[in-house]
């Protein structure tokens, strides 16, 4: 194992992970398409590691995204069961509502200001986002800061309108 | 200069702007209240977007270590590849073996018959095989081609009822000796299966089966990893057959599972996959596979019919059927379940009786 690959790995499994959790929306998932991108970075040994694994995840969060669209069409939805243990205490609610409130407004943005903001947060330059995403350097600060602002309109907007709902 | 633009303020909180850029940047505000207030509110906005992104962020495990050991890239089992090819010389065994003793009985059975008898039998032995009885007899009945009022007429049909009665008994004989066989054929694979240990094993507490199905539809391994690893993952050692040697194990891809699949060689060209896994608390815990059912609503009997009847091409459709059925009792299933139960489930090459006997001397895996 190559010495910078590891410490590659020291510093950008996390972030990595991180990334991909917020496409796949599935902890343990997130942390096997990780691994798998740094054991394809094993064998290709790319010269600029950081920024590949990113591409690499990227594209695999896609192609899984595809297959689970695939395998859902062989899985009934069903109401989820109630669970074993004592029912989630109100702050348990709370929190998981605004993690599926952030995934819904996340979700809104276009995909590329949703990419350009992912990227920042799991720690990328300016630099390493341009050249990730195909976009100017100076565009950058400009997507960021809508993608930011959408994000945050989103989320604001969507629990305003639970609020109303709940009346 | 110029009002500072959204863009070059986030860049300048970024700390993503050149030291030339930034000193403009702070010479403008520095003189300018407008965006000396905008600059305030992006801040806020940064701030505000992070706090919303955490919200959404994975939980915090720490990071595995990085071995190299554990990354060699993953392989896909070998068996997903041979299935079909497997499936396809199971059909051929199955009928060429019904053939051949279905013959070997039918003579035993008949040995007075007169001549036009082992005529008969030759043909009706392939009738398993290939044509419908009754086709095959009509060709095999010496029957007047130009059927007339004659009087040839009387012993033609005769002829056929005769040979038809002889093709009933031929067709039960026949029908009697196939099940012999597939029965024998998968005892000596169950035998070779348990062949490696003969010793009895004391039984394994059975693992909750009622995923069983589902499990092994949807594994796909993941890469390679250590067994410590492995039981950090499922919080439990992974199941394996004992005595067997173990030749990898990988992370388990499974639809609303945590898992594990510990690849064993049954002998040297044959290899079995032992999956483990446990329902994952964060995934999918709304979705049921319409197979799940398969295991709970199939008894021990029906199942073992299955795995036999499978190897006929008829019932490989019946098989395919399966699910629909299956899916109406899912529900059932669902509110059955124990919750982040363990399952397993041995897949391989081998007959059903003969993964079901070695699900039976399933272990905890222990170094």
């Amino acid at each position: 194992m190559p010495d910078d690959l590891a410490d590659v790995y020291r510093s950008t499994y996390r972030a990595l992970v991180r990334f991909l959790y917020r496409k796949v929306w599935d902890a343990a998932r997130a942390e096997d398409l990780a691994q798998e991108a740094f054991a394809r970075a094993l064998v290709h040994k790319p010269a600029n590691a950081r920024g590949w694994l990113f591409v690499v995840a990227a594209n695999m969060a896609r192609d899984d995204a595809r297959r689970a669209a695939r395998e859902r069409r062989h899985l009934t939805l069903l109401k989820s069961e109630p669970p074993a243990s004592a029912p989630p205490s109100d702050e348990a609610l709370h929190t998981e509502g605004e993690h599926s409130q952030v995934r819904a407004a996340l979700e809104q943005l276009t995909p590329r200001d949703r990419e350009v903001l992912l990227l920042w947060d799991s720690g990328l330059s300016y630099d390493e986002i341009a050249t990730q995403t195909g976009l100017a350097r100076g565009a950058i600060g400009t997507t960021l800061a809508r993608a930011r602002r959408r994000l945050v309109e989103a989320f604001e907007a969507g629990r305003t309108g639970e609020h109303v709902a709940r009346g | 200069m110029s009002h500072v633009d959204d863009g070059a303020l986030h860049a300048y909180l970024d700390g993503e702007l050149s030291p030339l850029e930034s000193q403009d940047v702070e010479a403008h505000i520095a003189q300018c209240p407008g965006c000396r207030r905008r600059l305030e509110e992006e801040r806020a906005l940064i701030a505000r977007a992070d706090e919303l992104l955490g919200l959404a962020a994975p939980p915090d495990r720490a990071t595995p270590p990085f071995r190299p050991g554990d990354r060699e890239p993953p392989v896909r089992l070998w068996w997903r590849v041979r299935l079909p090819l497997a499936w396809a010389a199971t059909v051929v065994l199955a009928l060429g073996a019904g053939t051949y003793f279905g013959s070997r009985v039918l003579q035993r059975e008949q040995p007075a018959a007169d001549q036009r008898t082992s005529d008969l039998a030759a043909t009706s032995t392939l009738a398993p095989a290939a044509a419908p009885e009754t086709g095959a007899t009509r060709r095999a009945a010496p029957r007047p081609v130009g059927r007339t009022r004659a009087p040839a007429a009387p012993t033609g049909v005769a002829a056929e009822r005769k040979s038809t009665a002889k093709d009933k008994s031929a067709e039960v004989v026949v029908a009697e000796a196939r099940p012999e066989t597939s029965v024998a054929l998968r005892d000596e694979l169950a035998v070779s299966a348990v062949k490696p240990s003969l010793a009895p094993q004391p039984v394994s507490p059975a693992p909750a089966p009622a995923l069983a199905g589902m499990v092994g539809q949807y594994a796909l391994t993941g890469p390679p990893v250590t067994l410590d690893s492995a039981r950090a993952f499922l919080g439990t050692d992974p199941y394996a057959v004992p005595d067997l040697p173990v030749r990898g194990i990988y992370r388990a891809r499974l639809i609303g599972f945590s898992g594990v699949v510990v690849e064993q060689a049954l002998d040297s060209s044959t290899v079995i996959a032992v999956i483990t896994g446990r329902q994952a608390p964060l995934s999918l815990q709304s979705v049921v596979v319409t197979d799940a059912a398969r295991a709970d609503t199939v008894k021990p009997a029906e199942r073992a019919l299955m795995g036999r009847a499978a190897a006929t091409p008829d019932s490989l459709a019946a098989a395919e059927r399966k699910p629909e059925a299956a899916a109406l009792h899912a529900r059932g299933a669902a509110a059955n379940r124990p919750a982040a139960a363990l399952v397993s489930e041995v897949r391989g090459p081998l007959s059903a009786d003969s993964l079901a006997a070695l699900q039976r001397r399933l272990q905890p895996l222990r170094p």
